[in-house]
């Protein structure tokens, strides 16, 4: 017995270093015959707004799916890493260096909202690893200079493009219809108030005669609007825009309507335009007028449908605003790498995308493009339409031509001191 | 007393050379990053705990010190005319003021009234960082990163030098909240907390007393936020809300009040299970909750506070009879800090 457990023993301990050390190594040998290019995506998928975080998942999955059954890149296939920040900006920073140092992330799809983006946008400047922003619509982040990074870019729509186009319909419709005494009701926090400012400037400045009577500002994640609705029907405005979104939104709307607010007043929202919430509104009044955020039936494209179909498929629920932002932020790093051979070095990957145009069910041109001076998308869709109570709710969508919105965005730019 | 400082540097000394050695034995960056992140949140946890358990001050509006700390250093580097050194003593500087600003109307509060005005100032400073875009870039935070220029031929841009200079700087600390913990100051403080009248009535002037320690507790948060916005290289309005001291609360509760690094222990505790129930699953609410609640029902006080208190029973029961009534033990844990985290 002492014999047999004395010569197991000694050639045990060699074979069990061998097994340890093929063991602990397959794993190495593995993911090297893989190739693997593993994509970290920092996000909110917890909290009041974790639909921004999930869908832009969602959006990622159904799309990295479609790359990877086709045969990937060059046979190397595409895996998404994400973390939820929990809508924290120290703990933004955090996860994406964890994605990048621990887990190996190549590529990073930042799905972070507001102040989380900027967070992320530091530690690229630290680790150059290619980055997409998907989700974060302030324009300085990419519009001024100062804060620009070689290998970061910009997949998402912008307050200055929406504030010309948003401007440029409510003016048409006001000049129409004569609505000449408006009013706002907008989140109290910076966003709101800049989007507000910026529709107006914008609305003004094609139709002067446009007048402001009054302003509320609800505070965020407000449950009860009746002091704003009550005030909205003394002061009797023949029109409202509001930047209120979600389900600060949803409840607006529906508490408007106990008071019938809608039926004298016009409204203008910057983001009624997103499925969910159209789909959350239990009531939704007919002739709303909402911003684009997601629509299966515009741009009026098969490949668009096939996208809503798809998407829908994965998610369980209509495309949001962030899932398409996401799902072609795929589609821009798929061609990258196609055009690197499946080289994932920042630099490499932001030589390729600067200046990229591809075809996509979202252009309502010809084509979107990551433009080269700003690393910023445009050519997306920034129709407003019209509210109705059936699914998909919203059309008759006016669109606004980009070569408009660019003049006025260079514009803008001088303004602030960006060009 | 000198006797007691030589073991505190001693201490001190091995717990640097510990922070020092371990991403060299372990040379990962994910590493250095998790400890920068329990340095910047156990100093502001350990910072609080000078208020809740050495004075019984219980503060829900600490944060507003950290945030503090974190946006005029960051501010003042963006500036670009000062040092890094200069913006963090002017940071500090201006972080103290202001606590003793807040702290001269807030420790003339006791209890719940104390809690709340503490919350109340917290959300007066949120709102301005809110509010005042053009200088705190609003509820963006500060954009545009925070320049890091060399100094005495330390550059803070390369990380490894960065997690040094953090890790020098949490030992720094702790070992002058030791000396406090440790001082007549420290013991006059224990005192208000356990019996503030009779304190009164033994000439201690409470009022001074608090407002100091309350100084002092805002100025090393303040550290803390800059510890934190050097990591970022960013400041952001959430460093200041309510729910940054709330989890600095917890971090205390987790760790415990009584031991002086309980809060770190805490602080640790809860990074660590942020940071692998994060990576697993999306609930890491309902997750985090129940291991939390589990803590708190079960041991009735902090993980640190629950094992010193076993180690001393422990002793107690087996020392001799005779010696039973004279032998040193650690104090046990006071009602007042009991009622606090049951």
């Amino acid at each position: 017995m002492f014999k047999s457990a004395k010569q197991v023993g000694r050639r045990a301990l060699l074979a069990g270093a061998a097994t340890g050390a093929a063991v602990l190594a397959s794993p190495r040998i593995a993911g090297a015959q893989a190739k693997v290019i593993r994509v970290g995506m920092p996000t909110i998928l917890s909290g009041r707004v974790a639909i921004l975080g999930t869908s832009s998942r969602y959006a990622v999955q159904y799309a990295f799916a479609r790359i990877n059954e086709a045969g990937g890149l060059g046979g190397r296939t595409l895996q998404l890493v994400e973390r939820d920040s929990k809508g924290r900006p120290d703990e933004a920073a955090k996860v994406t260096r964890d994605l990048i140092n621990n887990d190996g992330c190549e590529i990073i799809i930042d799905g972070e909202a507001s102040s989380g983006a900027f967070a992320v946008h530091e530690v690229v400047r630290e680790l150059p690893v290619l980055c997409i922003h998907t989700n974060s619509e302030t324009s300085s982040l990419t519009a001024d200079p100062k804060l620009r990074i070689a290998t970061a870019f910009r997949c998402a729509r912008q307050g200055i493009h929406d504030a010309v186009a948003g401007g440029v319909y409510a003016s048409a419709i006001s000049k129409q219809r004569g609505l000449k005494r408006w009013m706002t009701c907008s989140p109290d926090y910076a966003y709101g108030r800049d989007n507000t400012a910026e529709f107006l400037e914008f609305a003004r400045m094609y139709d002067p005669s446009i007048e402001v009577v009054d302003q509320v500002w609800p505070r965020l994640f407000a449950p009860d609007y009746t002091e704003n609705i009550t005030k909205a029907l003394q002061v009797r405005p023949q029109a409202m825009y509001s930047a209120l979104w979600g389900g600060d939104l949803v409840s607006f709307i529906e508490q408007s309507n106990l008071y019938r607010l809608f039926a004298n007043i016009a409204l203008f929202s910057s983001s009624l335009g997103d499925p969910p919430v159209l789909t959350a509104i239990k009531q939704l009044p007919p002739g709303l007028h909402t911003a684009y955020r997601y629509n299966r039936n515009y741009p009026e494209k098969p490949s668009n449908t096939a996208f809503a179909d798809g998407f829908t498929g994965v998610a369980k629920h209509e495309p949001t605003n962030w899932a398409w932002q996401n799902y072609v932020a795929c589609q821009f790093i798929a061609e990258a790498l196609k055009r690197t051979g499946g080289r994932t070095e920042g630099a490499a990957l932001a030589a390729e995308l600067k200046g990229m145009a591809i075809q996509s069910p979202l252009a309502v041109e010809e084509v979107l493009t990551l433009r080269d001076s700003d690393h910023t998308l445009i050519g997306y869709p920034t129709a407003w339409g019209r509210t109705v109570p059936k699914a998909p709710f919203v059309e008759d969508f006016a669109t606004t031509p980009w070569s408009r919105i660019l003049e006025m965005e260079t514009q803008w730019k001088r303004q602030k001191g960006y060009a | 007393m000198r006797q007691g400082l030589i073991r505190d540097l001693t201490l001190g000394l091995l717990g640097l050379a510990l922070l020092l050695v371990l991403p060299a034995v372990f040379p990962h960056p994910s590493l250095r990053d998790f400890l920068i992140y329990v340095i910047a949140y156990g100093l502001l946890a350990m910072s609080l705990n000078l208020l809740v358990g050495l004075t019984g001050l219980v503060s829900f509006g600490h944060a507003a010190y950290f945030a503090t700390g974190a946006y005029i250093f960051g501010l003042l580097m963006q500036s670009g005319s000062v040092s890094i050194p200069l913006a963090m003593l002017a940071a500090l500087a201006g972080t103290a003021l202001l606590a003793l600003v807040i702290g001269a109307i807030c420790v003339r509060l006791k209890e719940i009234y104390f809690s709340f005005i503490t919350l109340a100032f917290q959300m007066f400073i949120h709102s301005i960082i809110l509010t005042w875009v053009d200088l705190t870039g609003g509820d963006q935070g500060l954009r545009g990163g925070i320049p890091r220029p060399p100094f005495l031929g330390i550059d803070l841009g390369q990380p490894g030098t960065l997690y040094i200079f953090c890790a020098v700087v949490f030992v720094l600390c702790l070992l002058l909240m030791r000396q406090v913990w440790q001082s007549p100051f420290g013991y006059t403080l224990r005192m208000i907390r356990d019996n503030p009248t009779r304190a009164s009535f033994l000439g201690v002037n409470v009022v001074r007393m608090k407002l100091g320690v309350f100084v002092l507790a805002g100025t090393m948060a303040s550290m803390a936020g800059i510890i934190m916005a050097l990591f970022v290289s960013g400041a952001f309005p959430e460093f200041g809300f309510w729910t940054t001291s709330g989890e600095a609360i917890f971090m205390i509760m987790l760790g415990g009040t009584q031991v002086f690094l309980g809060p770190v222990i805490g602080a640790f505790l809860l990074q660590l299970l942020n940071h692998y129930v994060t990576i697993y699953t999306h609930h890491h609410g309902l997750v985090l909750g129940i291991l939390i609640l589990a803590i708190v029902l079960g041991l009735r006080r902090g993980v640190a506070d629950y094992v010193a208190d076993w180690i001393s029973e422990r002793r107690r029961a087996a020392a001799p009879l005779g010696r039973e009534e004279g032998a040193e033990t650690a104090p046990p844990t006071p009602p007042a800090a009991r009622k606090m985290v049951g």
